[in-house]
């Protein structure tokens, strides 16, 4: 116990430390406590009664948001780690900040946990539920290949009393019959068909569902301003949801959390009013003033997340202006080979306007080109794209904005100098 | 006027975009008004290699690559005879081993290629990955790569050409990739054919000349932004 509270007074500290000295970073004190006592994470877990861990490829920060503001919303205490900060050192600084005397006193946690991390991470978190939103390629100069990181989620959910699994997903359903249960979540079949997994990619989609029939089901889903309407079927109840959240994809990751909180108890209609609260994550459908402009942001890390924007953009009305900003440094993968693995060309006459930015702008702009859907100009510097591009949107018109995580941190550093870094940094 | 590209193992082996490379022949023949017809090769399924004039395959993943191999044996002869004929083949990494003699794993087991070119690979630990420049008979290529097995050339192979960035073959020898008559082999990804038009332009020219005759020719097309990009992507860390 002793060890454990010099180790949580250190990481204040060095956190105190590194703010002082402009870093940010909320992985350094978790980072230096979990150096002093490396079981923190396991003794403050113990404190906790119950625990969620959200993993998965893509759409794991909004499906933990939802889940967050359903729980909330029953009245539920819930402690959650920020945006992005999902490996062990961002887990252990969130639950340094709400310890008090050696305990952290909370009803439930919801971590959000990198899919990579989640073999080591998600057994110490002792999850009751463990949902896995999806798997599909992911920067594989870092990650690997996706049987491999199959592999590690199987890993984890031989610890979780229940997983709550995408039964459309090929490799999230082949995961049934690893936790002590299973629940399920997906769409119907017009719904499934217009969910881009790692299948739609090279054209094989289609064919029967490879999981079982889900419990929570996303009947429709159709754009409602910003966001959208989707309406749910919760263990035989037909329920709306409203979504601040465009796409089909945050149907999906709307459905996973009310399959979630479900799980845990909360009534679905109140999970379901819920989710209209909810506003969007850093960069996943967000959209800010900007010079009297409304910029709208839809990050991309990978093929499938890619394809969702694609199919999100190639259902709007023509003249949609867009920039897309590829970087290729660590955090994005360095190999952008993905951008070739991408139905770029359902961007071909739409009647949009693209142009592109970031370290490899013209990478993108190449493969537009390719994909018959040219882009005006390219522009490297980030600085320079984003005013370019802003001042060839009307005054009062809509930017959209598609970039990769580091490209989406130099946005939103542009957009919004004072606010972003806290939230967004991991 | 008509090529035909055939897309070996599109679903099994496609993880590094290497879709591109049929992207970008199939583009650089629409522009110049020669009509690309692509034919998608899976696991198993019949196919006749005189039909096709550019055959192209990527790479995949270690289970997928297992099922390929096998496959590929079963059209071994049909491929080598394709190749003395003088078709157009391009092997992007897994299949580029597999166009070798074999593959050699860690462990000491024997994954038989179908002997194309005069090299072999050892599976190895450390993944080589990162952008890689090559210097070659059609210019500078210019790519990323990201394989664990290293692949050494027989005595007299012709490499596709020598690295000036990156690790290519192996750590030691400095060359990339393999040429065999019309056949060509790479760890480039990228996908390696659209940044780099010249020699995109060099396969659909043999292929033309093969199926055509010598007075088939080529339009120049405006390869400005892909010149820019390769120039870019070469700068990369
Ligand atoms: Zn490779």
């Amino acid at each position: 116990m002793l060890r454990l509270q010099i180790a949580i007074a250190a990481g204040r500290l060095a956190g105190r430390a590194s703010q002082l000295l402009g870093r940010g970073g909320s992985a350094v004190p978790g980072l230096v406590a979990e150096r002093i006592d490396p079981r923190l994470i396991d003794r403050l877990v113990a404190s906790i009664p119950r625990v969620v861990v959200v993993t998965g490829t893509n759409g794991k920060t909004t499906t933990t948001k939802l889940l967050v503001g359903m729980l909330e919303s029953a009245g539920r205490r819930v402690v959650t780690n920020p945006t992005g900060s999902n490996l062990a050192r961002g887990v252990a600084t969130r639950l340094i900040e709400v310890a008090r005397r050696g305990r952290v006193d909370t009803d439930i946690a919801v971590f959000e946990v990198d899919e990579a991390a989640v073999r080591a991470l998600g057994p110490r978190l002792r999850p009751a539920v463990t949902v896995v939103t999806n798997l599909a390629r992911d920067q594989l100069d870092r990650y690997g290949e996706l049987d491999t990181t199959a592999a590690h989620v199987r890993s984890a959910l031989e610890h979780a009393a229940i997983a709550v699994l995408n039964a459309d997903d090929p490799m999230v359903a082949g995961l049934a019959g690893t936790a002590g249960a299973d629940r399920f979540f997906g769409g119907s079949d017009p719904v499934r068909a217009q969910m881009p997994d790692d299948r739609t990619l090279y054209g094989d989609a289609g064919g029967p569902r490879p999981g079982p029939e889900p419990s929570v089901l996303v009947r429709a889903a159709e754009p409602a301003g910003e966001g959208q309407r989707a309406a749910l079927t919760v263990d035989g109840e037909d329920l709306e949801v409203r979504l601040l959240l465009p796409g089909v994809y945050n149907a999906y990751n709307a459905a996973a959390a009310v399959a979630a909180a479900t799980a845990l108890g909360v009534e679905a209609a109140v999970a379901a009013g819920a989710a209209a609260g909810v506003v969007p994550a850093w960069g996943r459908g967000q959209t800010v003033e900007y010079r009297g402009r409304r910029v709208r942001l839809l990050l991309v890390k990978n093929p499938a997340g890619f394809n969702q924007a694609i199919r999100l953009l190639a259902g709007e009305e023509p003249g949609a202006q867009v920039m897309i900003s590829i970087n290729d440094h660590t955090a994005d993968g360095r190999d952008v080979s993905w951008l070739w693995d991408a139905r770029v060309e359902d961007l071909a006459g739409t009647g949009h306007r693209f142009v592109t930015s970031g370290t490899r702008a013209l990478d993108m702009a190449v493969r537009l080109k390719y994909a018959g859907a040219a882009a005006e100009w390219a522009e490297p510097d980030p600085r320079t794209a984003l005013d370019r591009f802003v001042d060839g949107v009307a005054a009062g018109g809509t930017a959209t904005l598609v970039p990769t995580y580091t490209a989406m941190l130099d946005l939103l550093h542009l957009l919004q100098p004072d606010t972003h870094r806290r939230e967004a940094w991991t | 006027m008509r090529l035909v590209i055939a897309h070996l193992y599109p679903a099994e082996m496609n993880i590094y975009g290497d879709t591109g490379n049929v992207i970008a022949l199939s583009r650089r023949l629409e522009w110049r008004g020669i009509d690309a017809v692509v034919e998608r090769i899976a696991v198993g399924d019949p196919y006749d290699f005189t039909a096709a004039d550019v055959v192209v395959a990527g790479g995949g993943e270690d289970r997928a690559q297992l099922a390929v191999a096998a496959d590929l044996q079963r059209r071994a002869g049909d491929i080598r005879e394709a190749v003395a004929a003088g078709t157009v083949f391009l092997t992007i990494c897994g299949t580029y081993q597999l166009f070798g003699h074999r593959f050699v794993t860690h462990d000491g087991d024997e994954m038989p290629g179908i002997g194309v070119f005069d090299l072999e690979t050892h599976g190895g630990d450390e993944r080589m990955i990162g952008n890689i420049v090559l210097d070659t008979e059609w210019g500078p290529l210019v790519g990323f790569e990201n394989h664990s097995g290293r692949t050494f050339l027989g005595e007299g192979q012709q490499p596709l050409g020598m690295v000036r960035k990156g690790y290519g073959n192996n750590e030691r020898d400095f060359d990339e990739g393999a040429v065999a008559a019309n056949a060509f082999g790479s760890y480039l990804h990228g996908a390696l054919l659209p940044k780099n038009p010249a020699f995109a332009d060099e396969l659909l020219r043999r292929a033309l000349v093969q199926r055509h005759g010598d007075d088939a020719v080529l339009g120049p097309l405006d390869d400005g932004v892909e010149r820019a990009a390769a120039d870019a992507a070469a700068t990369r860390p």
